[in-house]
């Protein structure tokens, strides 16, 4: 018995000393022209997959607007930005760098062809180790994660038609007017509106999304590579110089569900409006206008202050404190009120 | 022997009675043994009397014991044995604890029956008090972190409570009573002295369930009554350039849209209405003075001097514009 355990010991050391040498000598060839060894490849794959199928969330977490054409179109732009070297997009082919990756990174079509939108939501969520497929960059942001899965979604079905329409022929429109719409007038319900912003309140949120304080994978991926002097250019020319004041809160529409909340609040929640318009001090211009604001925007964006995930200025606490205790339905309700409310009802 | 003891005795009641005159004097604002209400009384009488019997039962089936087992410890007749088990042990505490308990049964409904006089709406907070007046019409008079009330006069609290059960307790004018989301109830209060009492949360509720106090203040009944008149009123438009800085502030840091300010845009109804604040005798329920420097204490530190509270800290408020505030505030009088 002895005997047997004194072999298995000096086996154990040769091992282990082979396996130093292996990583301390560099005997382990790390090229990727190189490829793995015959079934690697395949224990690799397998187990990628069964991890996927193990750790993704259960189909009924799948919102119920993932075929949302808007949200459909933001996915589709931050793919296009982030994503389609790699992955390509409908109708066009894979890089020629990009494919040599090894593993090579599937064209999009076939990648999405054998997963649920559950699947892909883990996939893009928590990305894939030692594939080259990276995490979600921002934490606590599944909504942008299920934007780009509605994407994915609609892949299978897409022609090159299709996929220009949504992203444009790549001849080159403005970085931020692609989503956020021409002069800032956003009409896709998921990205907010610009021009009802101030300068200021832009400049902010761009320096925050690039030093990461503000979570957002798309934002921060848009704003990462931007210096203080075109941050500044955009804020200007996105954004108001004066904050729009109100004058009209008589002409909101007032029999809403919304319209209680967000005016005289409860018990629980503060007034919106107070601080937000229509209808605040005129010495007020500190809270971004609300009126005409793109509705799932800011329906994603109270979740978000409510459950913590929301980085903002110095007054960041007041608005946490405040959505504290919405529910899921008041969001909605003040969502729809104020994305309602004629824009021109808040400006001067 | 018994000649020498009987000083003794005498000396250890005055010193008893000395300990619990000792802690009713000094200030007395939130004691049991400073009773200045009709209800606190009646507690105070019960226990005293309780204490008393308690006492006068203890030290003479004690004293019986020890007299005939170590004082006289000599063989005694069958007939004196029996007399003193069943008279001493078993007759003299039953007619005792009998005659308390008669004496203390009517006592249970007084504290709490309902009255004529004026109701007042409580609602426990986390962690402060929201107090409404009920006028004679019905409508209300919404204060907070502050109780007045007439003297002679028995006034009538409705209880609640929003989220969590808390108690409410003014220890010198009545007794405790629990508050229970949901579910109204009952108390009343006929002070007997004017003066400026301490209320306290009596029921674990939160982190901040120890800051959770209150005054109560009780006024001469012609005193209260002009107090509520002017409660009921709108508030005072600022008198000073300050002031009316101050309540610029107060409009673009949103105060009003958890506080309301009756005569003004804020409306909010998530904290205290702060339309008489200036007049009140502390800020944060109970926690704080009520001068300038509570004013800008408080709007820049509340979630340190009051942690987990809904409200936030004003940290970031330049001290002009902390000074304008309270100028504000403590003009709403």
């Amino acid at each position: 018995m002895r005997r047997v355990f004194l072999t298995l010991g000096a086996l154990a050391l040769c091992g282990g000393i082979a396996a130093a040498a292996v990583v301390g000598f560099g005997l382990y060839n790390v090229s990727a022209r190189q490829g793995h060894l015959p079934g690697v490849e395949w224990v690799v794959h397998t187990a990628f997959k069964q991890s996927v199928r193990l750790r993704a969330p259960e189909a009924k977490e799948v919102p119920g607007d993932i075929g949302n054409a808007d949200r459909i179109k933001l996915g589709a732009l931050h793919f296009q930005g982030a994503c389609a070297f790699c992955h390509s997009v409908p109708g066009q082919s894979r890089s020629a760098t990009a494919q040599a990756m090894n593993p090579p990174p599937p064209h999009i079509s076939e990648a999405v062809a054998k997963w649920e939108p559950q699947h892909m939501f883990w996939i893009v969520e928590q990305g894939v180790k030692m594939s080259g497929m990276p995490h979600w960059p921002a934490d606590g942001r599944g909504d942008e994660i299920w934007s780009v899965v509605a994407y994915l979604n609609a892949v299978p079905d897409m022609t090159a038609q299709d996929q220009t329409a949504l992203t444009g022929d790549g001849s080159g429109a403005a970085r931020c007017s692609a989503c956020h719409g021409e002069g800032g007038k956003s009409i896709n319900s998921y990205v907010p509106r610009l021009d009802i912003l101030t300068s200021d309140q832009i400049t902010q949120a761009l320096l925050q999304y690039r030093d990461g304080t503000r979570p957002s994978g798309i934002m921060q991926e848009a704003a990462a590579g931007l210096t203080d002097a075109q941050i500044d250019r955009i804020a200007g020319r996105y954004g108001a110089a004066q904050a729009v004041s109100d004058q009209a809160a008589d002409k909101t529409q007032t029999d809403h569900a919304g319209a209680g909340l967000a005016m005289r609040g409860t018990d629980a929640v503060p007034a919106c409006t107070q601080c937000h318009g229509p209808g605040r001090a005129a010495d007020a211009p500190i809270a971004p206008v609300l009126a005409g604001q793109s509705q799932a925007y800011m329906e994603s964006q109270l979740k978000l202050w409510r459950d913590g995930h929301r980085g903002g200025g110095v007054r960041a606490n007041l608005m946490a404190k405040a959505a504290q205790d919405l529910s899921d339905a008041e969001i909605a309700a003040v969502a729809e009120w104020f994305a309602g409310l004629d824009h021109a009802a808040d400006a001067q | 022997m018994t000649r020498f003891k009987r000083p003794t005795r005498t000396r250890t009641l005055v010193a008893l009675a000395g300990v619990l005159l000792m802690s009713a004097c000094g200030e007395g604002r939130q004691s049991v043994l400073n009773p200045s209400g009709r209800d606190a009384l009646l507690l105070y009488d019960l226990a005293l009397v309780m204490f008393v019997g308690a006492l006068v039962l203890w030290l003479l089936v004690g004293g019986l014991f020890v007299y005939v087992t170590r004082i006289n410890p000599r063989e005694m007749s069958r007939g004196l044995a029996e007399g003193l088990i069943i008279g001493g042990g078993v007759l003299f505490p039953v007619v005792l604890l009998g005659g308390l308990l008669v004496y203390s049964l009517p006592l249970m409904q007084a504290p709490r029956e309902a009255d004529e006089g004026m109701r007042v709406h409580i609602t426990a907070e986390q962690w402060w008090w929201r107090v409404e007046y009920e006028l004679p019409d019905g409508s209300r008079v919404t204060s907070a972190n502050e109780l007045r009330l007439p003297v002679g006069r028995r006034t009538g609290l409705i209880l609640n409570a929003h989220r969590v059960i808390h108690a409410f307790w003014v220890p010198a004018l009545g007794g405790k009573a629990d508050m229970i989301p949901g579910r109204e109830t009952y108390l009343s209060f006929l002070p007997e002295e004017a003066g400026t009492y301490r209320g306290q949360c009596a029921e674990f509720c939160g982190a901040s369930h120890a800051l959770m106090a209150f005054e109560a203040v009780v006024m001469e009944p012609d005193d209260f009554a002009a107090w509520l008149d002017a409660e009921a009123q709108e508030a005072t438009p600022p008198q000073s350039e300050e002031a009316t800085r101050g309540a610029q502030v107060f409009a673009r840091e949103g105060c009003g849209s958890c506080h309301t300010v009756r005569g003004t845009q804020a409306l909010g109804k998530v904290g205290p209405d702060l339309t008489h604040v200036g007049g009140r005798v502390s800020l944060g329920a109970g926690i704080l003075g009520a001068e300038a420097p509570d004013f800008v204490n408080w709007i820049a530190h509340t979630e340190s001097l009051k942690p987990e509270v809904a409200m936030p800290s004003y940290d970031h408020l330049s001290p002009d514009d902390l000074a304008a505030l309270a100028a504000y505030l403590g003009g709403l009088e």
